[in-house]
């Protein structure tokens, strides 16, 4: 929050459209003065700040179906726009399929802003620091985008431009976000640096997930993202090349580590200094690949 | 005057741990904190321009616009009010008039029927400023190249034991000279000197500040407001209107957390005068938890230089403090820090030589207040830390280094003070073994390191000398009574104290007895402030001479009636008994409206009415060159803490174990809620040893809100919290209690340090000893690479 | 629209306000309701003593528009005890001496009863989960967690 944050929400019109092209249009015909509000744990902040300045919230939470969970064992999870964390913790297919991302849901803030805030929500509003995203970069997150046009489909790896942007025009209202099935066998994990024991936004987090690939010289895949150290959630490409070449074993997760680590690009902000940030992300990086190696081994 | 109530016997519920008497009425949302008052359709909102510049010289304000605005009712600026505020010190205007002096000063005040317009209402009053250069560092402040922001300070009025140097920043210059420290320092077989920077905090209190004020047409003022001081408001915002007391009324209901952020006047006045504008409408001002932050009092930063030293056989020879603390913009009140700070700046240690100056410093920061421990937080993180370093010097486990050097009855103080009986000792001893001092156990895990540390503290309520209190004891018809103060419920249990003390010392049961819980400066008995810890001795000694002189009339009444003497009455469970006939009679009715005396010949009695009235009258001055001084403080409250924290080598978290602390409150009043505040000040103490500081930058507050100001949450607490109580009585206090409020935060910041140091070997320096500030100073040291 | 009439169940009182699109729920109770035992510690979702249940969910009302509660059941502070008889998680607070100045309390006592409703047998870790988003600097929490402990296991007792 800024020093000069306003005491009330400012004015603004809120309405509910019937539709889904009914909002499309309006925000279209609408851009920098209409917003689509979900679970609005961002938006009152920053309206209060004085930071966003809408004339309109349309609130799309529950039109047509976009407050779904849904589990198909083909074609995977879908989660709507309108899905509170709290749903996506407590769902058994979650929790059985997709335990990455229910662990990332828990680190969010509280069990009250979770009761509103979204996992779409967290993706649209790219903050690099959103503990979600890592679990929905890792899984293989689909965007269902609704527009002027219509639908249509974004894959996650490359909807981030920025903080706090993304490739959503005018008109665009996320609805949905697709996971097909995770690889027979995966396991990942979540490791989040706050101050706060629990809760906080994070310093540095850190999201891995592996699977067994016959097709990768080294048997297995992982999906490394860190959030916090860049401009945007950042995979870690090289170090997720490193290990599909080279058999899983302590060196090869303490060196793709530190390749992780080269890939990074801190700043120093309030919440901490790029030294720190540069200095732990190997260790941590580290420890979550021997973590989640050891629970595919439990698995397999 | 009270009677001597030390000697005596115990009554109950004195010493029980009864149930608080306002927990009912707050655990079903019934009890009224200050916005929760309703004030119907006439109530204005009122929105504060304030300057974002730390150093300027203000040249032109235009409010026309913010005046021609639909709903705004009155616009003020400084210039309508060239009144002072400041406790100590008058160093303040209400609305700034010709600078500014740190980012979030008043310059000007709306009020208008709903906050929506007022807060519109502040972008359209137009503010020229020229910007000064400023001063935010404290050292730099005190010396002569930094820009005076108080080019008058000759010309406040200043209390008579604050030492301001005008023409200069220093806004009080507290000297200690106590033997000969040059000759002293030859002999010491170890010296430490170090300095620590401690950051500014905040009380952070849940509830933000909200005043109300309403001006009637005869130009007297009516104050509705969250006040841990109402009578000092009166005073202080009489004096500053050029009005009397009288013409001030305050009241002030629930408090939703002070910790001294809502003693003295910060934002209330500006609530005042606006209201003098809009024609009897009262007028209402909400700090927003950003404004909370950087424009409501804050705990000073302070940069401290020590150096100490011992004999070879571990006695403390010589200290040697210098404290610069950051004022901030305004230093009416934290002059007192200095001054208390400096007076206590042995610590709670028998030390023969020693010289201390305390500067209190001018900066273009947020302003510095009270904040629990009235500086004994900040001095001693630095302190307990070379005293660990000095037993560590000499090869001494540092709890004997403690028990050798701690301060006990009779010692001749850093002041010339005698010491009164302490059980500091005991407190050291108990604490040590409660968290198993010299028993190392193994790590939870192979990536982290367990270590322990202890520190000692001391504070002393930090007061003008003749600092009252006043209390009344009403009987009821229905044999009740209705204790009324005005010493404040702030969460520290204040309102039940009064109620036990009253039970206690009249003779009915704790049932029987209401405590009045909104304050009025109308209404109810004056109360210096709740600050300073000194409720329960200064406001009980009031409390237990208005239920004596309560209990003395009734006994005189029956004795009449009954033609006894008094002396062998007593009242007991809410009945007045003889001991000599065995008769006995009930409160009830009879404490209203006497008793008929035989065969209808007439009454005795009446109405009975208690009152009482406590203020030290034994507090000296103190020589302004030498701080020398038969009697500084009216007493001490001593203590010990001590954590066990775990050090995890991959992040440089620390995490805290478990804790055990003691503290001397002279008579536990009631047990539970002592040791309830030795909980509650352990965890705020433990989160400004880890999360909290405030970062400026060029006078810019960087983390004005919860996301970035952390506090501890549930999950940053240790389960395992030994609270310890030690009784050595105090002389002059209700039974022997002592405060306690604030003294369980003071030694908590020094006792992570030592704690840290004996995980991993490396003093981090100042607090918050954040995951980043301990695994930087580990990657220096080569300790993790 | 600028303003709203929307109908709401608050502690089972049926009700109808007109209110303004940025009113929040928080901003509602207390304004147009006089239900003041809901807190405003930040109006920023940070501080949790705004907390409220909605349709049975704790929310941080200052984070929820007034008007996203059409047609919504709420349960405040003033809701917990029936008929004079405190519910569990007040009576136990109360007896644990997890109340000092009383202005989280509000909020804290709905996120125990929220917590109890859908688990009632919470884990240390459970009541952790629940109260992380509600902060107090008095108490120290520890009488707290113990009281909702406690809670829980009356509850179980009164069930069984």
């Amino acid at each position: 929050m800024a020093i000069d944050a306003h005491p009330e929400l400012p004015e603004f019109d809120y309405f509910r459209p019937a539709t889904l092209m009914d909002a499309s249009r309006f925000l279209a015909q609408h851009p920098a003065e209409a917003r689509p509000l979900s679970g609005g744990t961002d938006i009152f902040v920053r309206m209060r700040d004085g930071f966003w300045h809408d004339k309109y919230l349309v609130d799309v939470k529950n039109i047509d179906g976009v407050s779904e969970l849904r589990f198909d064992p083909t074609s995977g999870l879908s989660l709507g726009a309108g899905v509170n964390m709290n749903r996506v913790i407590a769902s058994p297919q979650v929790q059985e399929h997709y335990p990455l991302l229910a662990e990332a849901c828990r680190t969010v803030a509280s069990y009250q802003l979770r009761t509103r805030a979204t996992v779409v929500g967290n993706i649209c509003n790219a903050s690099p620091a959103g503990d979600t995203i890592g679990a929905c970069l890792a899984y293989g997150g689909i965007l269902n985008i609704h527009g002027v046009d219509g639908f249509r489909q974004a894959p996650l790896a490359s909807f981030f431009l920025g903080p706090g942007k993304t490739i959503l025009q005018p008109g665009d209202i996320a609805t949905t976000v697709h996971f097909p099935l995770p690889p027979a066998g995966s396991a990942g994990t979540y490791i989040k640096l706050g101050r706060n024991t629990w809760s906080d936004l994070s310093i540095v987090g850190l999201t891995a997930l592996g699977y067994p690939d016959p097709a990768a010289v080294s048997g297995y895949r992982f999906r490394i993202v860190l959030a916090s150290v860049a401009p945007t959630p950042l995979v870690a490409a090289t170090a997720q090349d490193y290990l599909e070449d080279t058999p899983p074993s302590p060196q090869a997760f303490k060196q793709a580590a530190i390749l992780a680590q080269e890939a990074c690009n801190p700043i120093d902000d309030v919440r901490g200094s790029a030294r720190y940030l540069r200095a732990i992300v190997p260790t941590l990086t580290e420890k979550a690949l021997n973590k989640v190696y050891k629970l595919m081994e439990n698995r397999g | 005057m009270a009677t001597p109530t030390l000697t005596k016997k115990v009554p109950h519920p004195v010493g029980d741990s009864v149930p608080r008497v306002d927990a009912y009425e707050k655990v079903i949302g019934a009890a009224q904190f200050a916005d929760d008052l309703q004030f119907g359709p006439g109530l204005l909102y009122a929105r504060i321009k304030r300057s974002h510049l730390p150093h300027a010289l203000i040249k032109k304000i235009d409010a026309s616009k913010a005046l021609a605005l639909p709903g705004v009712k009155a616009v003020v600026t400084g210039k309508d009010f060239s009144g002072f505020l400041g406790l100590y010190l008058q160093d303040r205007n209400i609305f700034c008039r010709d600078r500014v002096r740190y980012v979030g000063d008043p310059v000007a005040g709306v009020a208008a029927i709903s906050e929506q317009i007022a807060e519109q209402a502040l972008d359209l009053i137009e503010v020229e400023y020229e910007p000064l250069p400023g001063v935010f560092d404290p050292e730099y402040g005190a010396s002569p190249e930094a820009p005076l922001l108080h080019p008058d300070l000759g010309k406040y009025e200043v209390a008579n034991f604050i030492f301001p140097e005008p023409g200069t920043n220093i806004a009080n210059h507290f000297r200690i000279r106590k033997g000969d420290i040059e000759a002293a320092w030859s002999q010491c077989a170890a010296i430490v000197e170090r300095t620590y920077r401690i950051p500014h905090v905040q009380h952070v209190p849940i509830e933000p500040h909200v005043a109300t004020a309403q001006v009637d047409d005869q130009g007297k003022v009516t104050l509705w407001g969250s006040s841990q001081s109402p009578f000092a408001q009166r005073y202080l915002i009489a004096k500053a209107l050029g009005m009397s007391q009288s013409d001030v009324r305050v009241i002030a209901p629930f408090v939703g957390g002070g910790f001294g952020s809502k003693a003295g006047v910060s934002m209330e006045a500006l609530a005042v005068a606006i209201a003098t504008k809009t024609r009897g409408r009262p007028v209402k001002l909400r700090l927003t938890r950003e404004e909370e932050f950087y424009t409501a009092f804050v705990r000073q930063g302070v940069v401290t230089h020590f150096k100490m030293g011992c004999d070879q056989d571990g006695n403390l020879l010589a200290m040697e403090n210098r404290f610069y603390w950051d004022g901030g913009a305004y230093t009416e009140y934290g002059v007192n820090m200095t001054r208390a700070s400096g007076y206590s700046s042995s610590g709670p240690y028998d030390v023969p030589n020693v010289k201390t100056d305390s500067y209190c410093v001018y900066t273009n920061h947020p302003v510095g207040g009270p904040m629990r421990g009235f500086g004994m937080p900040e001095m001693h993180v630095g302190l307990e830390q070379c005293i660990d370093e000095l037993a560590h010097a000499i090869e001494m486990d540092p709890v004997q280094f403690r028990k050798i050097n701690c301060v006990q009855g009779g010692d001749t103080l850093v002041t010339g003070m005698t010491m009164h009986p302490t059980g500091l000792s005991e407190c050291l001893a108990k604490t040590a073994e409660a968290i198993g001092w010299g028993r190392k156990d193994p790590p939870s895990a192979p990536n982290k390191r367990r270590g322990k540390g202890i520190a000692l503290m001391w504070k002393a309520p930090a007061m003008p000398p003749n600092a009252g209190s006043s209390a009344k004891v009403a009987m009821n018809e229905d044999g009740t009574v209705t204790v009324s103060v005005g010493g404040q419920e702030i969460g520290q249990g204040s309102f039940t104290v009064a109620a036990q003390l009253a039970a206690g010392a009249l003779g009915v049961p704790i049932e029987s007895v209401r405590v009045i819980k909104r304050l009025d400066t109308d209404s109810s008995p004056y109360e210096w402030q709740t600050v300073a810890s000194r409720l329960t001795w200064s406001m009980g000694n009031a409390v237990v001479a208005a239920a004596q002189d309560a209990r003395q009339q009734i006994l005189e009444v029956v004795a009449k009636a009954w033609d006894e003497n008094p002396d062998d009455l007593d009242i007991i469970e809410g009945k007045v008994i003889s001991y000599k006939t065995e008769e006995s009679i009930s409160l009830k009715n009879i404490a209203i409206y006497g008793i008929p005396m035989p065969g209808d010949q007439g009454w005795v009695g009446g109405p009975i009415l208690g009152r009482g009235n406590f203020m030290p009258t034994y507090v000296t001055g103190l020589d302004p060159e030498t701080g020398q001084g038969p009697r500084a403080v009216v007493h001490y409250t001593t203590g010990a803490q001590a954590v066990e924290v775990e050090v995890d080598m991959d992040t440089g978290k620390v995490e805290i174990i478990r804790g055990a602390a003691a503290f001397d409150v002279g008579k536990a009043i009631n047990p539970d809620m002592v040791k309830a505040q030795i909980e509650g000040g352990f965890v705020q103490g433990l989160s400004t040893a880890l999360f909290e500081g405030m970062q400026l930058k060029e006078g810019v507050l960087q983390n004005p809100s919860f996301v970035d100001y952390r506090i501890a949450t549930s999950t940053d607490v240790p389960r395992d919290i030994k609270a310890i109580i030690v009784e050595v009585g105090q002389d002059d206090g209700p039974w022997g209690a002592r405060g306690v409020g604030e003294h369980s935060m003071v030694p908590t910041i020094p006792a992570v340090a030592n704690a840290i140091y004996d995980a991993i070997g490396i003093r981090v320096g100042a607090p918050p000893y954040s995951s980043e500030k301990v695994y930087l100073a580990m990657l220096d040291a080569g300790l993790v690479e | 629209m600028s303003n709203h009439l929307i109908a709401v169940t608050v502690n089972g009182e049926y009700e109808q306000v007109e209110v303004p699109s940025q009113m929040t729920l928080l901003q509602m109770l207390r304004d147009k309701l006089a239900l003041t035992g809901t807190k405003n510690g930040c109006n920023a979702g940070e501080c949790g003593s705004c907390t409220v249940l909605l349709d049975g969910e704790p929310v941080n009302s200052c984070m929820v528009l007034a008007v996203e509660c059409q047609g919504a059941s709420i349960v405040t502070v003033e809701g917990l005890a029936q008929d004079g008889v405190l519910d569990p998680v007040q009576q136990t607070i109360l007896e644990h001496g997890g109340v000092q100045c009383g202005f989280c309390t509000p909020g804290i006592l709905i996120s125990a009863r929220a917590l109890l409703d859908r688990n009632p047998n919470p884990s240390e870790d459970d009541i952790h989960e629940s109260l992380v988003g509600n902060l107090c600097r008095c108490t120290g929490y520890l009488r707290i967690v113990d009281a909702v402990k406690d809670a829980a296991s009356r509850q179980a007792e009164v069930a069984a």
